[in-house]
């Protein structure tokens, strides 16, 4: 069961690695400079060798896990494996923590990578916010206009009434 | 292997028969356990020779280090070779006791174990192989649980860090990642597109902001407490009323305060995009007080610096008003930063030629009125930001980037910016006054009506005082209109007057004004329908209300010409003649600061030989003519008084 996990795991680590090391190197072959695209597929190449390389070890130590579980008849030899045993276990969790650091670097290029997408995102927001920008100016346009006849009719109303011109009010200021 | 080694066996484990009794039993001697032989196999072995070895190469390695330097791992190398003898000598001896265990004595087949032997040796290696994968098994749970967390954390980080990037420039430094030891991810908060081959713009250091991890592994984004600064905009009138403190306060709150640990993703992304949004707003402060500095040691026109501190400014407005624009260190959570006015002015370099103007704060006679003059000091600093803003960030933008085409163009840009929103504030200062005139003015008469017109720039002004005739004047206007078939005249139902105000001159534009001019030549019927002029504010009530006296009186003469009566009609005065020679004027008196009213009226009566002797001894003669004040009238009395001086004329001089 966790041979499985593990061996589902490796595959969609190399598919991811493979979709990100396609979608660099597509996009660095379609990129300004050919240094660029041979780089990027030297990358995917790196990765995807690490990908298969500890997808391997992880099977093989598995493997090697499961041979080593019939008990033999000379006791020494048990110990023997008891110490290999650990020692591959070891090297399965050093080689799904190399899987993990993989993973950690694909993200880090998908975050620098993928300008396209992030440009159109940015131009989208950008006419969101001209147009959130246009639409506040025509808010404030007409809030001075309903400001500017409100106080038309205030001030109509308050200086054709009395209060005004009262000797009280008058030189209050 | 090195040196002499010696191999010693044991005897074949061949049982031999101790005894044999008459009766035919044999006696074998006592098994021995497996593991006593183990042991006795094991203390067999001996290390004599390695221990003596190792003697011989301390003492080797003694000379050694007393002689020369020696190399750093030389002992290291020496450790690893005697361990791997050891371990030589080990494997050597499991091969020799699995070696003996299959070894077989010729003619002779060892003895098998007895099954309940070889049962439980295989039951204590099950066991022990059993230990071993439970220990295996601890293991490897413990290890999917480190590498969950870790996945988890950094599936929360880099998460965090894409939605962020939607928004902001994120970079990653490689160098500061190896001397850090996280990731190096920083977001760069300078805005790029503003080109400036003149250095105007130049990076902030909070331009660059880390990105951390806290302690649940989330983006995190510390920033010293009071490392960047907000505007600040305010007043020094000097009254501390005037003066609230509570100019926009950046409520910025570090990341390491709030509590994270119970809060979602989306809360601290949200949060993080707010304080980087803050920050963005406290590096555009910064800016634009550098433009405002710049310009304010440029000379123009309504910039007039007085004081000038670390992060401070001060400017006069006008004679008795002084702003000042400073950067303070952005407040935490709901602290507000203390006004710098009352301690700047203390400490401010003031020349003294400045402080002429400036009022102190013991000065508070005027304290009510001045209330009403200052600008709302938020407002102000809005407009400050809006103008810079619009002006030269935007036309930053809008130029072509094209590399080292564009001229020093944009050092010149900003000029005339802090001249045009000191004079702004001017002028915001002087319409207020001049508001306050108006309204004096309209409070004292009682048909008098003021009206503001919104003219949406902020160095004009403009406001209209109108005087409207009453309904049951018009409606009798247009029945005698009717009945005498003047149909070409139309009763106007209302006079006006336009104020306007460019930054501090003031226009006053009316009808029915008379004509300075036509006055000097003895003709008053010489009037412009319209007259504009400028005054200034110690003269705008008077000139408004004559202006308004004397569209009451031309109104009266367009009255009193309609019924048919000959009336003459000079600046403020109706005049009136009568049959035996005798003039009954009607004078108005204008006077701003009448408690009852602004303006008055007065009748006067002069016979007909006033005239000569005023030309002849310039002297007006009390006895020979008579004065009634009528006091503070409306306009329907105005109307019927002239109604009856008509009938007056009419009816003779009874």
């Amino acid at each position: 069961m966790n041979r499985g996990g593990a061996g589902g795991g490796g595959g969609a680590g190399a598919g991811a690695g493979a979709g990100a090391g396609a979608g660099g190197g597509g996009g660095a072959g379609s990129g300004p400079t050919s240094a660029a695209a041979l780089a990027a597929a030297k990358k995917q190449k790196k990765w995807l060798e690490s990908v298969e390389t500890d997808i391997a070890n992880i099977v093989d130590h598995f493997s090697h896990l499961v041979n080593v579980s019939r008990v033999n008849e000379p006791p020494v030899r048990n110990s023997q494996e008891a110490f290999m045993m650990e020692m591959r276990a070891a090297r399965m969790v050093q080689a799904s923590d190399s899987l993990l650091k993989l993973v950690s670097d694909l993200k880090q290029t998908a975050l620098f990578s993928g300008f396209a997408s992030l440009n159109d995102h940015v131009e989208e927001r950008m006419r969101e916010f001209d147009k959130q920008a246009e639409k506040t100016d025509r808010m404030l346009a007409r809030i001075g206009e309903e400001a500017a006849a409100s106080l038309k009719e205030l001030e109509s109303h308050y200086y054709s009434s009395v209060v005004p011109h009262t000797s009280e009010n008058y030189l209050q200021q | 292997m090195d040196g002499k080694q010696e191999i010693s066996l044991d005897k074949l484990p061949i049982k031999r028969l101790d005894v044999i009794e008459e009766n035919g039993l044999e006696r074998f001697p006592p098994d021995v356990g497996y593991e006593e032989k183990r042991e006795s196999l094991i203390r067999r072995i001996d290390f004599a020779w390695a221990v003596e070895k190792d003697d011989k190469n301390k003492q080797k390695k003694r000379s050694r280090e007393s002689s020369a330097a020696q190399w750093e791992f030389q002992s290291m190398v020496e450790n690893l070779q005697l361990a791997h003898q050891e371990l030589s000598v080990i494997i050597d001896l499991i091969n020799t006791v699995e070696a003996n265990d299959a070894v077989t004595v010729a003619s002779m087949t060892r003895p098998r174990p007895f099954p309940n032997e070889a049962l439980s040796d295989l039951a204590v290696s099950a066991a022990t192989k059993l230990q071993c994968f439970r220990h295996l098994g601890k293991y490897f749970k413990q290890s999917a649980n480190a590498l969950e967390q870790q996945m988890s954390r950094e599936a929360r980080f880099y998460g965090a860090l894409i939605r962020l990037q939607q928004n902001w420039k994120v970079k990653r430094q490689r160098a500061a990642a190896l001397a850090s030891g996280n990731e190096g991810f920083t977001i760069d908060l300078f805005d790029n597109s503003l080109y400036d081959p003149a250095g105007i713009f130049r990076p902030s250091p909070l331009s660059t902001v880390r990105v951390d991890h806290d302690s649940a592994g989330m983006l995190a984004i510390n920033l010293p407490p009071k490392s960047y600064r907000s505007l600040q905009f305010g007043f020094l009138s000097a009254y501390p009323d005037d003066n609230p403190i509570e100019s926009s306060k950046l409520k910025i709150q570090s990341s390491s305060e709030t509590d994270k640990e119970s809060a979602s993703d989306d809360e601290c992304v949200k949060e993080t995009h707010s304080l980087l949004r803050e920050v963005h707003q406290a590096i555009f402060s910064e800016q634009v007080f550098d433009l405002v500095n710049r310009e304010a040691f440029y000379q123009s026109l309504g910039v007039n610096v007085t004081g000038i501190q670390e992060n401070y400014l001060q400017l006069s407005i006008g004679q008795e008003t002084s702003v000042f624009i400073s950067l303070v260190p952005a407040s935490q959570g709901e602290e507000t930063v203390d006004s710098p006015s009352s301690q700047n002015i203390e400490n401010a370099i003031l020349p003294l030629d400045t402080l002429d103007g400036l009022k102190l704060p013991e000065d508070k006679q005027d304290t009510p009125k001045k209330k009403s003059i200052i600008p709302n000091q938020i407002s102000c600093e809005i407009y400050l930001l809006q103008i810079f803003h619009q002006h030269v960030f935007l036309k930053a933008k809008d130029r072509p980037t094209s590399g080292g085409g564009v001229s020093g163009q944009p050092a010149k840009e900003g000029s005339g910016l802090l001249g045009h929103f000191c004079m702004s504030l001017a002028h915001r200062i002087f319409s207020n006054k001049v508001l306050m005139e108006l309204e004096n003015v309209v409070r004292g008469v009682p048909y008098m009506q003021l009206l503001s017109h919104p003219t949406w720039h902020s160095r004009t002004s403009s406001w209209t005082l109108f005087v409207k005739i009453p309904q049951s004047i018009l409606l009798a206007c247009q029945t005698r209109t009717s009945d005498s078939r003047h149909t070409k005249h139309v009763t106007k139902s209302q006079f006006h007057t336009k104020v306007v105000v460019t930054d501090d001159c003031i226009n006053v534009d009316g009808e029915g004004a008379p004509n300075v001019v036509g006055l000097f030549k003895g003709n008053s019927q010489e009037i412009c329908s319209m007259n504009r002029y400028d005054c200034d504010l110690a003269d705008l009530p008077v000139i408004i209300l004559q202006q308004v006296a004397s569209q009451v009186i031309r109104w009266l003469h367009e009255e009193a010409l309609m019924v048919g009566i000959k009336a003459n009609r000079d600046f403020l005065c109706l005049s009136f003649e009568l049959e035996q020679g005798e003039t009954l004027s009607l004078v108005a008196h204008v006077d701003p600061e009448d408690g009852e009213g602004c303006i008055s009226w007065w009748l006067v009566i002069e016979d007909g030989f006033i005239e000569d002797r005023k030309l002849n001894m310039d002297i007006c003669d009390p006895a020979s003519e008579s004065r009634k004040f009528l006091g503070h009238l409306s306009l329907e009395v105005l109307y019927s008084i002239m109604m009856d001086l008509v009938g007056l004329c009419n009816g003779g001089g009874n």
